[in-house]
């Protein structure tokens, strides 16, 4: 049984090691790649916007302008985010695998799944914050545009939690797949592949989009879809998502226990 | 030759026919699953069909692909001493940079191949589509082949330059981001010198959507090629440089 001071050593140990991650970042461009994640959506979902020519529509609270650039937000962060998170983790990772640093880790006192989970705080940190940015940017965006309609704040901030419990759990299952399959080719051929399912969730019927978590669910979590008469509310699946958090979080805690039992 | 055939025998053993085969039929199956479970019928048939699947593609997946697939051939280059061993032997750094980019458009025909014949596939057997695919998107298929060169060439230099296999893809994914929005903007100058910029308008070609007129004419799709051709000619007598003069490790 732990005692209180094993306890208290166990949590410095992980503050360090999560330290050490944000450490090896520098060197792994992880800055840029973020950089690109909040770019990237940012520009598509201004891209969608603009291009529908919103000029006529930007003070006229019937238009739903706000509505039309979540949309376009929503569109953008299922495009973009399964490539970059791929990638993300695949990175942070994959360092690991060159020059055996899961051994070396694993004498200092760190098994793999620790690590895993050092790994996964580490960039989950920065994969929060950027989708809070680039929500926030795009909001931005639209005040640059001059919307002048009243801005739908309980929209956009669960639209906005519900981006960031997918992205985590995206995030969490390319860290296991990266510590577990070398092949870098793997993890960023399933992110390549996601984007296909993202974009096709958006269209597809809930009971479907359930299916293929987490991709599915960049669908399920979007509050809005334009039809010809205009935008319409949809009724985005939080309880689902929040089911999406607890049982990734869980798969991933059971995945990481099973990497601290195996030979490094 | 030899360059090229050595480029082959390394790829023997790797994963690179999973990203051929799966990217494109991923691109057919997000166009069938679109259309038979949300989306409106195939009104306009063959053409539909296509622009629910080529245009998506190409907007990013695909040059993403190229990005995995141009990893994938140099990854070898950075394990164990295999860079000394590249900068030891005595083919030239030209040969080198140009054989990389022939495998890489080999693999982009092939990822082009399996996506028409999935679409014709798809068209016949799950639509019952009357005919066969119009004539001009085999052409539009060549073209895009073509425009994939510059982005395989661009790709292989970054990764040539780049340890990491998933960086260049980052790039890919940046590149493509700024090529849709150049294309959105209709800028031609840009479009042509932005390899990205290139092969999304390639893919667009004839569909009428992305600020395309909807028409394949013999002027058009020859200002595409050449720029292409001229694009690919340039990075890889650039990346060849590099080889012959610095090294990378």
């Amino acid at each position: 049984m732990n005692t209180r001071a094993d306890r208290a050593v166990d949590a410095a140990g992980t503050t360090r090691a999560v330290a050490n991650e944000f450490a090896k970042m520098r060197r792994l461009r992880a800055a840029p790649s973020v950089a690109v994640l909040v770019t990237g959506v940012v520009v598509l979902s201004s891209l969608a916007f603009f291009g529908a020519d919103p000029a006529g529509t930007l003070h006229d609270p019937a238009a739903r302008p706000w509505h039309r650039l979540i949309e376009g937000l929503a569109l953008a962060a299922a495009l973009v985010s399964p490539v970059l998170l791929a990638v993300l983790a695949s990175r942070q990772v994959d360092i690991e695998h060159r020059g055996n640093g899961w051994l070396f880790q694993q004498t200092s006192g760190l098994p793999p799944g620790r690590l895993c989970r050092a790994k996964f705080a580490a960039t989950g940190a920065l994969v929060v914050a950027a989708t809070a940015l680039q929500s926030a940017l795009v909001a931005a965006v639209g005040l640059a545009a001059g919307i002048s309609v009243a801005f739908p704040a309980e929209t956009w901030l669960s639209y906005t939690a519900a981006l960031v419990v997918i992205n985590l759990v995206l995030l969490a299952l390319h860290t296991v797949l990266s510590a577990c399959v070398p092949n870098q080719l793997v993890g960023l051929g399933v992110g390549v592949l996601g984007v296909f399912v993202t974009v096709s969730g958006s269209g597809m019927p809930p009971w479907l989009a359930h299916l293929v978590p987490p991709w599915g669910y960049y669908g399920l979590a979007t509050p809005v879809d334009s039809v010809h008469s205009g935008v319409v509310d949809l009724d985005p699946h939080h309880l689902s998502i929040a089911a999406l958090g607890v049982v990734g979080g869980a798969l991933f805690l059971a995945a990481t226990r099973l990497l601290d039992r195996g030979e490094a | 030759m030899g360059a090229v055939r050595a480029e082959f025998c390394k790829l023997k053993r790797s994963l690179s026919w999973t990203v051929v085969a799966v990217l494109p039929l991923m691109a057919v199956l997000t166009g069938v699953v679109n259309t038979v479970v949300s989306g409106p019928a195939l009104e306009q048939g063959w053409h539909t069909l296509w622009l629910r699947t080529v245009v998506f593609h190409g907007l990013f997946p695909l040059a993403a692909g190229v990005a995995v697939l141009a990893s994938l051939l140099w990854r070898v280059e950075h394990q164990g001493g295999n860079w000394n061993a590249l900068m030891g032997r005595s083919t030239s750094g030209f040969a080198v940079a140009a054989a990389k980019v022939v495998v890489l458009a080999v693999l982009a025909a092939a990822v082009q191949a399996v996506l028409v014949a999935g679409v014709l596939v798809v068209g016949k057997a799950v639509f019952g589509l009357p005919g066969v695919l119009p004539p001009r998107y085999l052409l539009v298929s060549a073209v895009i082949v073509v425009a994939c060169l510059p982005v395989a060439a661009l790709q292989s230099a970054l990764s040539m330059l780049m340890r990491s296999f998933a960086a260049p893809v980052v790039v890919a994914v940046a590149g493509s981001t700024a090529g849709a929005l150049v294309v959105l903007i209709g800028h031609g100058p840009l479009t042509a010198a932005l390899p990205y910029a290139l092969l999304t308008r390639a893919t667009q070609l004839g569909t009428g959507v992305f600020g395309d007129d909807g028409t394949v004419t013999a002027a058009g799709v020859a200002v595409l090629v050449a720029v292409a051709s001229a694009l690919t000619v340039v990075v890889i007598a650039g990346t060849a440089s590099l080889l012959e003069r610095r090294d990378v490790h």
